[in-house]
Formats: C-alpha cells, sequence, structure tokens
C-alpha cells in the first residue's frame, strides 16, 4: 500500500460525465510527484479529489493508511497551495498562517515559535505584521507555503502555484520548493502544465491525458523515451513521419519512410504485435534534428521552406512529402539557392509508435 | 455519508429564504388571486372582472395610465442615453459624484421628491411665478393635478434608474471596441450609433422595461400630483380598497396591475438580444 | 466637439431636471410666510420648529426607524445564506428560483401592501405591525440577496477552500474569512435596504392602523390637511440626511457599483 492510494476513482463529473473513470494513482511518501498535462486532462481534478473538494462517486482516496474517501477537506490533514495564494486579505501575514494551527488547537503557547521557524525557512522573517496586500507575487507564495507546510501535513497538494509569477520569479521559487521539499521530506503532488516544472522538480512524473494516464516516470524517462503519441508530442517531440514497419529486433526497429529506410532503438511494446508493411508513425525533436548534404546515416531528403537566422541557431521549416518538420540546427542558415537537403536524426532519438 | 451533509447544508441555506417569501409573499398573492374570482354567492366566477373591465373610469384610468408610461419612457431614453454616455466618459472621480447625484432622487424619499414638484407647479410656484411676471401668462395657470405633472414627477424619478441600467450596460463594452470602430473610419456619432448601441441593447431593454412597468405602477407621484383629479391605475385601486372600501373592485385592479406588469416583463424580454460573443 | 457639447448641454439640462426640485424645496422650507409660494417671502426656521414639535412625526419616524431595520437585518439574515447558494451551487431550477427571490422588486408594491393586508390582517387577523414587518421584510429580499451575491461572486473561492483545508468547517470559514471580506457589500446591502424601507409607501400604505403608521404615510396624511412648508421643512431633513449618507456611502464603498 503506497502513502497515497487513488483506487477506482470516477469523480469530476462535468455534464454529467466523470473526468476520472476508475481511475488509479500512487505516490510514495517523500515524493514529489508532478502531475503533468494540458488543460481539462483531470489533473485538477485529481488533486482536488484528494484534497476532498470533489467527492468520488466510486473508489477510495488512502492517505498514509488512512481512508479519507468519505472524510470532508477540513477533516484531512492536507496542505494546499493554490494558483491565486488564496490567502486572507483581512489577516496579517502571522494570522494567515496561525490559522492552521489554531483549528488544530495547538497550544497556543507553542504558535508563535513554530510561526518563527516557517518564516525563516521561507525566509519571510521579519514580514508578520504586513497584510497580504502590502506583498508581492512571490512573497505571497511563500506565505501559502508556509501556511500549509506549519501544520505538518501529511501530504501538499500544489495546484499550478507559480503560474501567476513572472518568469525569472518562477525560476527562483521553483529552487526554493524543491530546497523546501528536500529539507523537509513532505510528500507533494504539484499540477502543472508547464514541463520545464515538471520535469525539474519531480522524482516522478504521470502525464495525464483526458482523464488518463498516459505514462508514469521519471523526468528523464518522459523527457527521453516517451511511450505514447501523446506524450511525445506533448514533450516536444513535435516532428511526425508516417512510415511503414519493415522489421524489428531486440534493439533496433527498421521503417520505410517513402522510400527511404530508418532505423529507431526507442520503440515501445505496443510494437510488438506489428506486422510487415503496418502504418507506424515516427516523433523526433526539432533540436536532434541535423543537416547534411550527403547521403548518411539515417537520413532523409526534405524540401526547405523557411531558414531563420536566431543568432546561435538557425530554425528550419522543412517537409517530407506532406508532412512539415521543424529543425533547430547550430549555425547560420545554408545558401537561399540550397531547397533540399538531408535530414538525419540519431536512432535512440527517433520513437516508433503504433499508429493509432 | 458526506454527500448527504452537503445537501443538508444547501437546504438550510435556502429554505428558510424561501418559506418567508412562500408565506409571506406568496400565499397572500395567490389568495387575492382566488378572491378575484369569488362571486357575490362564492362562487368561481368572471363577474369581478366583467365589473371592472367594463367600467368606463376603469378604462379611462387604465389607457391614461399606458399613455402617460408610453410618454415617459422614450423620454427618459432619449435623455438618458447621451447622460449615461457621457458619464461613462468621465474619470473615475468625477463620474463618482456624478453618479451619486444620479442616485440621489431614487433614494430620497418619494414624498419629499414629489412634494418638490408642487412648490415649482402649485398656483403660487416657480412656473406660475416667473410666466406671470415675465408677462406671458396673465393669470396662473393650474399645472397641478393635471396628466402633464405626473409625467414630470414620473421622469424625475425614472430617468436615474434609466441612466444607471445604461452605464452599467454600457461600461461592459470595452474601450478597445470603441477605438477599433473609430480607427476603422466610424465617427463619433456613427460609433455611438453602430456599436455602443447594439452592444448595450441589453441595458436599454432593461431600463426600458424598468422604467415603462414602473410608470404604470408608480403611486406617490400620481397620489400627490394628481391627486383624486386624475387618477392612475394605483391611485385607483387604492381609491378602490381604502375609500371606497370596494374590496371586490380592487382584488381585480391589484391582478391587473400584476398581469400586465408581467406580461410587460416577459414581452419585453423577448427583444433582448442573443447572447454575444 | 459639437457631439461632446451637445451631450454636456443635455447632462447638464438633465442635472438641474433632476436636482433642481430639492434645492427649491430646501430654500422654500425657511419661508416666513405659510403660503407656498417661490420665492418664498423672508426667512423663518419656524417649519423646522413646527416639524420638530408635531408629535406624530416623531413617533412616525421611529415607527419608520424600528420597522426599517428590523425588517433589513431579518432580509439580510435570510438573503445572505440565499445569496451564498446562488453564488456557490449549481441545482436543478436554480433561475426559477433567482427569479423567485427577485419577484418582490417585480410585483408592485401596492398590490403586495394589499395582498398582505387581505390576507394576514383580514383572514389570519395577525396584528398590523407584524404585517408591516413582514412586508418590508418581502421587498428587501431582492436587495439583499442581489448586492450580497455580487460581493460574494467576486470573492474568490479558494481563499474558503483554504480555510476548509487548514481545518475550518464551512461554517467556520464562511465566518472566519467570507463576512469579514465582504464587509463592504453588506453595508451596501444594509443601507440600500434600509433606505427602501424607510421611504417605502405602497406597502405601509395598507398596514397602517391605531398606532401603526410610516413617516412618508404620516406626511401624506398631513398633506391632505395642511398645505404649508411644514412640509418643505421636513422634506429638507430627510434630503440633507439622504445626500449625507449617500455620500458617505460612494466615498467609503462605491454604493453606486452595487445598484
Amino acid at each position: 500500500m503506497s502513502f497515497i492510494e487513488l483506487t477506482n476513482i470516477d469523480a469530476g463529473y462535468i455534464k454529467g460525465k466523470p473526468v476520472l473513470k476508475g481511475f488509479n494513482l500512487s505516490v510514495e511518501k517523500g515524493e514529489l510527484v508532478s502531475l503533468l498535462g494540458p488543460s481539462g486532462c483531470g489533473k485538477t481534478t485529481t488533486l482536488r479529489t484528494i484534497a476532498g473538494f470533489i467527492l468520488a462517486e466510486k473508489g477510495m482516496v488512502g492517505v498514509g493508511g488512512k481512508d479519507y474517501t468519505n472524510l470532508p477537506p477540513n477533516k484531512r490533514n492536507i496542505g494546499l497551495v493554490f494558483q491565486n495564494y488564496a490567502l486572507f486579505p483581512h489577516l496579517s501575514v502571522y494570522e494567515n498562517v496561525a490559522y492552521g494551527l489554531k483549528r488544530r488547537k495547538v497550544e497556543k503557547r507553542l504558535i508563535p515559535e513554530k510561526i518563527e521557524d516557517v518564516l525563516k525557512l521561507v525566509s519571510l522573517t521579519g514580514f508578520e505584521e504586513r497584510l497580504p496586500a502590502q506583498l508581492s507575487g512571490g512573497q505571497r507564495q511563500r506565505v501559502a507555503l508556509a501556511r500549509s507546510i506549519v501544520i505538518e501535513p501529511d501530504l501538499l497538494l500544489l495546484d499550478e502555484p507559480l503560474s501567476n509569477l513572472d518568469a525569472k520569479l518562477r525560476d527562483e521559487m521553483r529552487a526554493e520548493l524543491s530546497r523546501l521539499q528536500h529539507q523537509l521530506g513532505i510528500t507533494m503532488i504539484y499540477v502543472t502544465h508547464d514541463q520545464i516544472e515538471a520535469l525539474s522538480l519531480s522524482s516522478r512524473i504521470i502525464v495525464m491525458n483526458e482523464g488518463n494516464i498516459e505514462q508514469i516516470g521519471t523526468p528523464e524517462d518522459i523527457y527521453e523515451r516517451p511511450e505514447t503519441p501523446f506524450v511525445a508530442r506533448f514533450i516536444g517531440f513535435d516532428n511526425h513521419l508516417d512510415g511503414q514497419f519493415v522489421s524489428k529486433s531486440e534493439e533496433e526497429l527498421v521503417v520505410d519512410v517513402n522510400g527511404t529506410t530508418l532505423v529507431s532503438s526507442r520503440f515501445s511494446g505496443s510494437l510488438d504485435l506489428v506486422n510487415n508493411g503496418d502504418p507506424v508513425e515516427l516523433y523526433f525533436r526539432p533540436d536532434d534534428t541535423k543537416l547534411l548534404d550527403e547521403e548518411e546515416n539515417n537520413s532523409i531528403k526534405a524540401n526547405i521552406d523557411y531558414a531563420n537566422y536566431q543568432g546561435n541557431t538557425t530554425q528550419y521549416s522543412l517537409h517530407v512529402g506532406e508532412s512539415n518538420l521543424r529543425a533547430i540546427v547550430s549555425g547560420k542558415p545554408v545558401p537561399a539557392d540550397v531547397k533540399s537537403i538531408r535530414i538525419s536524426i540519431a536512432p535512440d532519438k527517433l520513437i516508433v509508435e503504433k499508429k493509432e | 455519508m458526506n454527500r448527504l451533509h452537503l445537501k443538508k447544508t444547501f437546504v438550510l441555506l435556502l429554505l428558510p429564504g424561501l418559506i418567508f417569501l412562500l408565506f409571506f409573499f406568496l400565499t397572500p398573492l395567490l389568495f387575492v388571486l382566488v378572491e378575484s374570482f369569488k362571486g357575490p354567492d362564492g362562487g368561481i366566477t368572471l363577474i369581478r372582472y366583467r365589473e371592472v373591465l367594463t367600467d368606463a373610469q376603469f378604462r379611462l384610468v387604465f389607457a391614461r395610465t399606458l399613455k402617460m408610461a408610453l410618454i415617459v419612457t422614450p423620454i427618459a431614453v432619449l435623455v438618458g442615453y447621451p447622460s449615461a454616455y457621457l458619464m461613462t466618459k468621465l474619470p473615475a472621480a468625477k463620474k463618482s459624484i456624478l453618479m451619486s447625484l444620479v442616485i440621489l432622487p431614487l433614494m430620497t424619499s418619494p414624498v419629499a421628491r414629489t412634494y418638490a414638484w408642487i412648490v415649482i407647479l402649485g398656483k403660487y410656484g416657480i412656473v406660475n411665478q416667473t410666466l406671470t411676471s415675465i408677462g406671458i401668462l396673465k393669470e396662473p395657470v393650474r399645472l397641478m393635478y393635471t396628466e402633464g405633472a405626473i409625467i414630470v414627477g414620473l421622469l424625475q424619478l425614472f430617468l436615474p434608474i434609466m441612466i444607471l441600467t445604461l452605464v452599467s450596460a454600457m461600461e461592459n463594452v470595452q474601450d478597445e471596441v470603441e477605438e477599433a470602430a473609430l480607427s476603422l473610419g466610424s465617427g463619433k456619432a456613427g460609433c455611438f450609433f453602430r456599436v455602443i448601441v447594439p452592444l448595450s441593447f441589453d441595458g436599454l431593454i432593461m431600463g426600458v422595461t424598468l422604467v415603462f412597468t414602473g410608470s404604470i405602477t408608480a403611486y406617490v407621484t400620481p397620489a400627490i400630483l394628481g391627486g383624486a383629479k386624475v387618477l392612475t391605475l394605483s391611485t385607483l385601486m387604492r381609491q378602490e380598497a381604502l375609500v371606497l372600501m370596494n374590496w371586490e373592485a380592487a382584488t381585480v385592479i391589484a391582478v391587473i396591475m400584476i398581469l400586465t406588469t408581467l406580461i410587460l416583463y416577459n414581452g419585453l424580454r423577448l427583444f433582448k438580444p442573443r447572447t454575444l460573443v | 466637439m459639437k457631439k461632446s457639447k451637445l451631450l454636456i448641454f443635455i447632462t447638464i439640462v438633465m442635472f438641474v431636471f433632476l436636482l433642481g426640485p430639492f434645492l427649491v424645496i430646501i430654500i422654500s422650507s425657511f419661508s416666513n410666510n405659510a403660503v407656498m409660494r417661490f420665492p418664498p417671502e423672508g426667512f423663518s426656521l419656524q417649519w423646522y420648529n413646527k416639524v420638530l414639535n408635531i408629535e406624530m412625526f416623531r413617533t412616525t419616524f421611529w415607527m419608520s426607524l424600528k420597522t426599517g431595520l428590523a425588517a433589513t437585518l431579518t432580509a439580510l439574515i435570510l438573503g445572505v445564506p440565499v445569496a451564498y447558494t446562488n453564488v456557490r451551487y449549481r441545482y436543478p431550477g436554480k433561475s426559477a428560483l433567482e427569479i423567485f427571490f427577485s419577484s418582490p422588486a417585480i410585483v408592485p408594491g401596492l398590490v403586495i401592501g394589499f395582498s398582505l393586508l387581505r390576507f394576514f390582517i383580514y383572514v389570519t387577523k395577525i396584528p398590523v405591525l407584524t404585517g408591516l414587518y413582514l412586508g418590508h421584510t418581502a421587498i428587501l429580499f431582492p436587495y439583499t440577496v442581489r448586492v450580497v451575491s455580487a460581493s460574494l461572486r467576486n470573492f474568490d473561492r479558494g481563499i474558503e477552500e483554504a480555510a476548509v483545508s487548514l481545518g475550518s468547517s464551512p461554517v467556520h470559514a464562511f465566518f472566519a474569512v467570507v463576512l469579514p471580506n465582504i464587509q463592504s457589500g453588506l453595508i451596501a446591502a444594509f443601507i440600500l435596504a434600509f433606505i427602501t424601507s424607510f421611504n417605502n409607501v405602497p406597502v405601509s400604505l395598507f398596514l397602517t392602523g391605531p398606532g401603526v403608521a410610516t413617516l412618508p404615510i404620516q406626511m401624506l396624511v398631513y398633506m391632505e390637511y395642511y398645505f404649508d412648508p411644514t412640509i418643505s421643512a421636513l422634506s429638507s431633513i430627510l434630503i440633507v440626511l439622504t445626500i449625507i449618507i449617500i455620500q458617505s456611502a460612494e466615498k467609503l464603498l462605491g454604493i453606486s457599483k452595487y445598484m
């Protein structure tokens, strides 16, 4: 039994249909797990079901061995951090942070020390008397964090907490969050649509789409070895080609794209039952797309539509047959009279999936 | 278990207010409605309606009430729209002052508000005094207890309502929309008529509904400025109920008032444009 | 430019029309003479003196005050929970109920007063004062519900949820976290409702009896018998009070946005 266990959950009804159906999720103690996906994929629904603001029609929610399924949110020992901080506008920083402690009837004399400690942790010492309106976005988010950490929750749920911050602040806060999590060892479930956040913070990423889990893995797993077309596209394998299955061995997959043979060493189990001639899809990153003059291993001829100089790199818009591709290559653009070129992709950077 | 708790809370929140209105608002109304159908022998009949609807005085009064509403409403629109438009263009501080001035007639005691018109329109009031001293009039003219007096009084009440409704509707028309129209070559007047009016049409319909139905059901203004000489639907009803003790007629008139109001509200709602993007 | 001048002209004329009469009344209340003429002759405070000395005005003033307070508080206590369900819940039949709760503003006040008279006073024989209180409360519902709903709608739901996640029951969260932050909405609702009740004529008209009369009704009665600047003076007092209340409310709360 994992620390957080969602079993067979039906929850989050929109127009009569549940967002999550038969949903399962496990999170170990001390992990920072990200739920990553586009809007509407069910990540927020999952979070709110664990928090208790959405009641599951079916299934079980377990946290730390306790059955939370029918427990109202105020009885769950969970900390919540929201996208727009949700600080109590009429209370000072001190009062905001003390709120949860008071609800839990923590002994009065212990409270000031706890607050002092947690404020030090989030670098907000001295801000006790300020009101939320007097704080910057980053400061508010730190108060929100302090408020939910000080109650020593079993679990911290964060719903896109950094979306409202500007880029630089986001980077800083990300580092802070990471440090806090490692320092305190709190289990965190982090909802985001931003890959970079997920990749940099999590010990594990759960990619979701339309109420289903597409893939669970370490950041490296997700980034380098997407297992489904959705994950591949989501994580940046923007280039897509259609091809046909030729043959397969333990380590290699051979496909044919419009007469050109390409080899891949990244293919999922869905290709076990594929036959010669069956349609497959190839995915690769613009950054992994190299340009060549002559024929070389694993290359295919492409026609150049545009070349955009980007300083250190050049972005090319290309097409192979009907498919539009992008390549980001270091160096200056090729001469304007070059209309076609060969692009090559390393076998371990070329993902092949069965066509759905 | 939790779901039940949620439902219980919800019911507890809604129920007290709901029950209050059901008992102390709806029930008496329904009672009056039922009463209106009671004949002299206690059976169900339309005889009361016939008595009222065929009464010459009633017809006169009803027509007059409608007529006055039909005069007040367009004036409120014609004067209200430009003023409201101007107010939306003002900086916040000035606008706030003007808005609180516009609200004033609405928030003042109607008796006080209407009484002023006696001073203005009375035999020795401003209008008569000024006009006779200039020489336009030889003698003071009777302005009080006329339909005109009532219309003037109603305007003082309903212009603010029209303006409030229009201001709020026009504020929802984003500045950028207007700027886009102007940049595309529309003149200010054209922009107003072709862009702002259609987009605030919703508010216009609401304003027209409030002013029109309000004019029909107003009491204090016709009571003071029309007296017993110029009766409107509401002063007639009050006369039947409290002076003549003619409960049956008053009941019927009451139902007619509700019906007219409901018909107007729902009828005018049909003019609302379909949802805009 | 031409259009602006026209606009400004129309607006100015309109404001003169709306507010001029108030000035007239205030000026005429200082008349030395009992005849209602304008401009008034002389200067005298006799009418103000008279107003303050007429007992009927004093008693009905208190009656209006008491009724207004009681009705407003009731309409708030019953209406705030309703406003909450409006903003936080979805359920079948919600729009029908929303219309129902605003219907006291649509049904003519005269009809409401009349129906209360007929049903409660005549049939169930409850005291007139109670009927007055009930009638006023009913007509105040649309105001309290609408204004408080607007406030709640602007209130970030996340703040309530934060409170709950930290251990507050929903009820506790409401009192600890929501109410303190919708104060200006509550006060605006209170002021609007109270003024509506205080000034009301159509409902109070029918719910009047021995010892039970509101100030506006008393003024109307007085006007039926006397025609002197006494009412000017009383009206002036009311006008000035209204101006003070509305201006303060606008400055402190921006009350015009709640209307």
